[in-house]
């Protein structure tokens, strides 16, 4: 009987099992990639949103301190979404007739809330306090990215737990000076490996094994 | 397992030597094979779950959980996904910021003062207020599950006509015509029912009214009647009186049936002033000693140093014996049986005259209450350590047996009912659903649409306290002011709006009629408006206690009653958690097991051993009490303590109004109540159906097998607490404490404190969004309680000593829980918290069989999906709702800890004040039995707490160190909680 098989068919028989296995151990990679990709987790993405609101023009441009709307930012666990009265304190008298602000007007003049699209979320069993961040000197472009060059904004990071830890294992890294927390186009000094100790020292920080516990942010 | 302990052989097992020394249930001391098996199967839940699969369907169950497991993570993302900023922020409200407001919480209509706590403007918590001059910051279980009241899916939310949606446009109208005959007839016909009320604006109006109709009939009811109190008072002095104990000047306490420390409007205040006097007195080396005789066991027989269970009948002649003996006399008409402590106690009595306390309570008949007037009358206790104050309703009312009679009379043309539910509540011989129907106009006004609504022509929804504008007295008169805390979330009104409806035919808005009440005719608007607002911050008027009245004994002692006719004596009393019956759909109050019982979701017949034994009943068998026509049948409980021939049936149960959560459980006392004696009845029959019904109970749930579970510290013995030097070696690596953390936090739970009232156990759930799991997973062991409060008992199964202990998590500096979890879930922090992170928790289960103080909770079930959104609204945003299948357990509220933490960290790590993070139990209890607090800072209120000689831990042979520690009862050397051999630590536990 002649020979079913090539002399080559072994080496094609061993090519489609190591191509499948291959396969199989490329499924959790390529899935866990999916899971951090942009498309997912919202990273870069600007919703529509009622107003098309710009960080760029109002406080790039303009200068308008993150404060004047986020006003709790300093005091409260959370930093606070400006009222529609504070939209109107200008634009009552800028750009009044303006058909892009048109939302903002009717929201004033009927007392239904403007419905802004939720931007940054946390799972629910994690609880994260603005105020004691800013207080420590951690800016908030350290999360929110460079707010003052976005347009329409969107999500500047994921927000996974890795995201918190790699600040709370070594805040450091990120601590700034009061003066600096606000300034959106922030990067590390040149000085940072000296200063950044010094901070953490200053500002009673503690950091490694005390920020890392659960119950610093899981409760 | 098994529930048919043979009652004789208990007996023999706690008179014998190798009887345990403390227990908790029969079926402990009875320590049959069934009872070893639920206590050693770790897992009584799990155990039900199914059977035992084979070893085919084990690897098809593995393999389809390995297959499955990753779906978990598909779950929907349940954040919302939008954000709505206010239009016009208001004035102090932040987004996510707690803000509280001084108010009152109402209990029949007595106030007690609370600070409630909103977010985002929604009230999800009542806090005791510490300034308030009766409660003094602590609370009752009824304040706590107010604010579950508020959000109850199961409130009146429209009003109604002829039992179709109406609205108050369309009552006002038809009302409007009647008025004016009303007012022309000076309001014949017209009779107003009203649930006890002690406001002072309330009674304005009333008296207003009555100037308006002069003939209109005022009536009160309620199912815990205070009747007799004052029919008492008036027997006594001509006139009806409050009694107010003042326990600070007291060195010994009997209390004759007396309620002062069970749930009761005076709760708080009073249970907080006796334990203080109980503090002071054991530090000036005199403990001032209670004496206690009961015919049902209650919190306060329970924390007596010398107890007597007696029937109610023969507590009256107790009362005369005491008043003979304490006047030179000689007794001897209560028997022998009570002998010992009725010696004891008029010894007690004789040697501290001006500075004792006779008390009774509000189920004691007028006749003992004249008995106990007289008897401190002839201590020289009236004006010394009692005060007596008017009383605090509206005088003149009618009671609901005058209501009933002139409406068989016809005499009532237009009834209005505020806020009671007399169908319900009347006793069965009043048959006043019947007589209702004779009255051709029927308006019920109430929170719920209930038995008396259905039997209404309208019903209108009135508001809920926390959403009204009002006022109301405490106990000792000072008058405490109710504000809304979120606008009305139903078409709720208040009672004060409806009067004014009556009055001016016009409904006035609740804060004007509370301003036009308050301000004084001479007062100008801006000195009100500021002592308006300064009393809305304190939450009180401030110096508005009744001034005391002089009072004098008037005529003899009431002749002693005939001897009752044989059969057995029923008392009658309101349930200890859903009280009667008003608060009978709020879960919370239905799954807080029942002080004594521990029984939840329904009311039992409680019978005593030697009853049960000699009519042979068993725990939960269904049996029938019978007087004339009337019977109930409910399930059986027999309970240590309980007065031989007296049977106890408690209110609040046998609801039927459709569709509500408290439809259809145990069963309704009022049937057979006598309108004449509303918590007494005598030659009732009792026997067994044949049924049996075993109630859900949480008595044996996290049974410890250990040794000094429970400690007493006897007056002038050694200390019996642990030696702090003495702590064995162990193979956990160095605690916490040892590598030298800021803040080391621990509690202390003082046992002679503890009155058992529950009131923490409520607030952990309100604060922690515990879950309710109704009533058969509760009998399955899936209570979800954070704390739970054991009841052990001590000495013979007629006369037991009772004690209380709650049980939150230890904090073990060295936890075994945390050696078992495979995926480090529950792990320490460097402050001496025990975490458990749920979002690590994958259910094994493995904490929960290491932990040797069963405190560790598991989500069986998913118990939070389906809540109603209106109820979603109360959970506490600063705690994880938790998922099915993870554990959890008492975090030590780490959100308050949280909380200040950030606070001090905003400030430069300034230390955290000592007091400045309190728990919730520890804010709730009205005893201030709880203290937290940071053990390494030496000055702190907890630290100082360890270092007492009577301070221990639990189960300390186990070498766990555990952070929540407690503090032994104290006991005379000779009372009956006293270990038999005093110095030594009492044995082990059954």
């Amino acid at each position: 009987m002649a020979q079913l098989f090539t002399p080559g068919a072994d080496a094609i028989y061993r090519l489609v099992l190591l191509t499948g296995v291959a396969c199989l151990a490329g499924v959790p990679i390529v899935a866990a990639g999916i899971v951090r990709s942009d498309y997912v987790t919202g990273v870069g993405i600007a919703p529509q949103q009622p107003v098309p609101f710009s960080h760029k023009h109002h406080s790039g441009e303009l200068g308008i301190d993150c404060r004047y709307c986020h006003t709790t930012v300093e005091k409260e666990a959370t930093a606070g979404l400006p009222p529609t009265h504070t939209c109107m304190t200008c634009h009552s008298q800028v750009w009044s007739g303006s058909d892009m602000l048109k939302p903002v007007r009717d929201s004033y003049a009927s007392g239904e809330p403007l419905q802004w699209r939720r931007l940054n979320k946390l799972p629910s069993y994690v609880y994260y306090n603005h105020s004691v961040h800013v207080t420590k000197g951690i800016g908030c472009s350290t999360c929110h990215g460079e707010v003052t060059a976005m347009q329409m904004t969107y999500r500047a990071n994921a927000f996974e737990m890795g995201f918190c830890l790699d600040c709370h294992r070594n805040p450091e890294k990120y601590v700034r000076t009061p003066d600096q927390v606000w300034n959106m186009t922030w990067s590390p000094p040149p000085n940072q490996a000296t200063l950044g100790p010094q901070l953490v020292a200053q500002n009673h920080i503690r950091g490694g094994q005390r920020l890392m516990e659960c119950g610093i942010c899981h409760r | 397992m098994s529930r048919d302990p043979d009652i004789a052989q208990i007996r023999a097992r706690l008179s014998g030597a190798d009887g345990p020394t403390f227990w908790r249930s029969l079926e402990a001391v009875a320590d049959t094979p069934a009872f070893r098996a639920y206590v050693e199967s770790e897992f009584p839940a799990a155990a039900r779950l199914a059977g035992a699969p084979d070893r085919r369907g084990f690897l098809r169950l593995m393999a389809a959980s390995f297959a499955l497991s990753g779906l978990t993570a598909c779950g929907a993302d349940s954040g919302r996904d939008y954000e709505l900023p206010y239009v016009n922020q208001p004035e102090r409200i932040v987004p996510g910021a707690s803000l509280s407001y001084a108010s009152s919480a109402l209990f029949d209509g007595f106030a007690n003062g609370i600070l409630v706590t909103t977010r985002n403007g929604r009230p999800i918590k009542v806090e005791g207020n510490p300034d308030h001059p009766f409660s003094r910051g602590g609370t009752d279980i009824l304040a706590q599950a107010s604010v579950l009241g508020l959000y109850d899916p199961f409130r009146s939310q429209a009003v109604q006509h002829l039992g179709r949606p109406s609205s108050w446009a369309a009552f006002r109208g038809q009302m409007l015509a009647r008025l004016a005959g009303w007012r022309e007839g000076r309001g014949r016909g017209l009779a107003l029912l009203s649930a006890p009320a002690t406001s002072p604006a309330l009674a304005a109006m009333v008296a207003r009214l009555r100037e308006l109709y002069p003939e209109m009939g005022w009536y009160e009811a309620a199912g815990a009647t205070r009747e007799s109190l004052h029919a008492g008072a008036a027997q006594a002095y001509g006139r009806p009186v409050e009694t107010l104990p003042d326990f600070a000047g007291a060195r010994a306490v009997v209390s004759l049936d007396g309620d002062f420390l069970d749930l009761g409007p005076g709760q708080v205040g009073l249970s907080r002033a006796w334990i203080e006097a109980r503090r002071a007195g054991h530090a000036a080396g005199h403990l001032p000693a209670l004496h206690a005789v009961a015919p049902t066991p209650t919190l306060t027989s329970a924390k007596a140093d010398y107890g007597l269970s007696l029937s109610a009948g023969g507590i009256e002649a107790l009362a005369r014996d005491l008043l003979s003996l304490t006047d030179g006399g000689s007794g001897g008409a209560s028997g022998a049986r009570a002998g010992n402590w009725l010696r004891r106690a008029a010894a007690a009595l004789d040697a501290n005259r001006g500075a004792s306390i006779v008390t009774t309570g509000l189920a004691a008949s007028p006749e003992l209450h004249a008995l106990v007037h007289r008897l401190n009358g002839a201590l020289g206790n009236t004006g010394s350590t009692l005060r007596h104050i008017a009383p605090l309703s509206p005088g003149g009312a009618g009671t609901l047996a005058d209501l009933a009679e002139a409406m068989e009379r016809g005499a009532v043309e237009t009834l209005i009912v505020l806020g009671s539910n007399p169908v319900y509540e009347a006793p069965g011989g009043l048959d006043f659903a019947r007589r209702m129907e004779r009255v051709p106009l029927k308006i019920h006004a109430g929170l719920y649409y209930d038995e008396t609504g259905a039997h209404a022509d309208w019903h209108l929804p009135l508001a809920h306290p926390l959403e009204s504008w009002g006022d109301a007295r405490s106990l000792d008169g000072t008058v405490g002011l109710i504000q809304p805390t979120i606008a009305p979330l139903h078409e709720g009104r208040t009672v004060h709006e409806l009067l004014s409806f009556l009055l001016e035919g016009e409904m006035r808005d609740g804060l004007g009629l509370l301003k036009a009440h308050l301000r004084r005719p001479d007062e100008d608007e801006a000195a009100f408006e500021a002592r308006f607002a300064e009393a809305l911050r304190l939450g009180f008027l401030p110096d508005s206690a009744s001034p005391p009245e002089t009072v004098a004994l008037t005529g003899a002692a009431p002749a002693p009653a005939p001897a009752p006719a044989g059969g057995i004596e029923v008392v009658f009393r309101p349930d200890p958690t859903v009280w009667d019956g008003t608060h009978a759909d709020l879960s919370w109050l239905q799954e807080l097991p029942k002080p004594l019982t521990k029984v939840v979701w329904e009311n039992v017949v409680l019978i005593s051993p030697a009853l049960a034994e000699r009519e042979g009943i068993a725990t939960g068998d269904v049996v029938a009490v019978a007087a004339g026509e009337a019977r109930i049948e409910g399930a059986a409980w027999i309970l240590p303590g309980q007065a031989e021939e007296t049977v106890t049936l408690t209110l609040g149960y046998g609801r039927n109004v459709p569709d509500h959560l408290s439809r259809g459980l145990g069963y309704d006392a009022n049937r057979l109540r006598p309108a004449a004696t509303p918590w007494r009845l005598q030659g009732t029959k009792l026997a067994k159906t044949g049924a049996r019904r075993m109630p859900a109970t949480t008595q044996d749930l996290g049974t410890m097998q250990g040794h000094d579970v429970v400690r007493v510290q006897p007056e002038g013995a050694g200390p019996v607490g642990d030696d702090e030097a003495d702590k064995p070696p162990s193979f956990y690596g160095p605690s916490s404490e040892d590598r030298g953390a800021k803040a080391a936090w621990g509690m202390v739970i003082d046992l002679d404190a503890c009155t058992g009232c529950n009131a923490c156990v409520t607030a952990c759930q309100s604060e922690n969004n515990i879950p309710v799991v109704g009533r058969d997973e509760v009998a399955r062991g899936r209570w979800m309680g954070w704390i739970r409060i054991d009841r052990y008992y001590a000495g013979s199964l007629d006369e037991p000593a009772t004690h209380f202990q709650p049980v939150p998590c230890m904090h073990c500096e060295q936890a075994p829980c945390e050696v078992g979890c495979p995926v480090e879930a529950t792990l320490h922090d460097s402050e001496g918290l025990n975490l458990q992170v749920y979002n690590r928790c994958v259910g094994t289960r493995t904490c929960q069989s290491y932990c040797p103080y069963k405190v560790r909770r598991f989500n069986y079930l998913d118990y939070t999906e389906d809540q109603p959104a209106i109820l979603q609204q109360r959970n506490n945003p600063e705690v994880t709702v938790r998922a099915r299948g993870v554990m959890e357990k008492c975090t030590y509220c780490i959100q308050r800890i949280a909380a200040a933490r950030i606070d001090s960290a905003k400030d430069a790590h300034a230390a955290i004040p000592d007091g400045a993070v309190e728990t919730a139990c520890q804010n709730a209890c009205p005893t201030r039995a709880i203290v937290f607090g940071n053990i390494a800072d030496p000055e702190s209120r907890v630290a100082q707490a360890r270092a007492e000689g009577r301070h221990y831990a639990l189960l300390a042979e186990l070498n766990t160190r555990p952070r929540t520690t407690y503090l032994a009862g104290l006991a005379p050397a000779d009372g009956q909680k006293a270990p038999a051999s005093s110095g030594q630590s009492p044995g082990k536990e059954g």
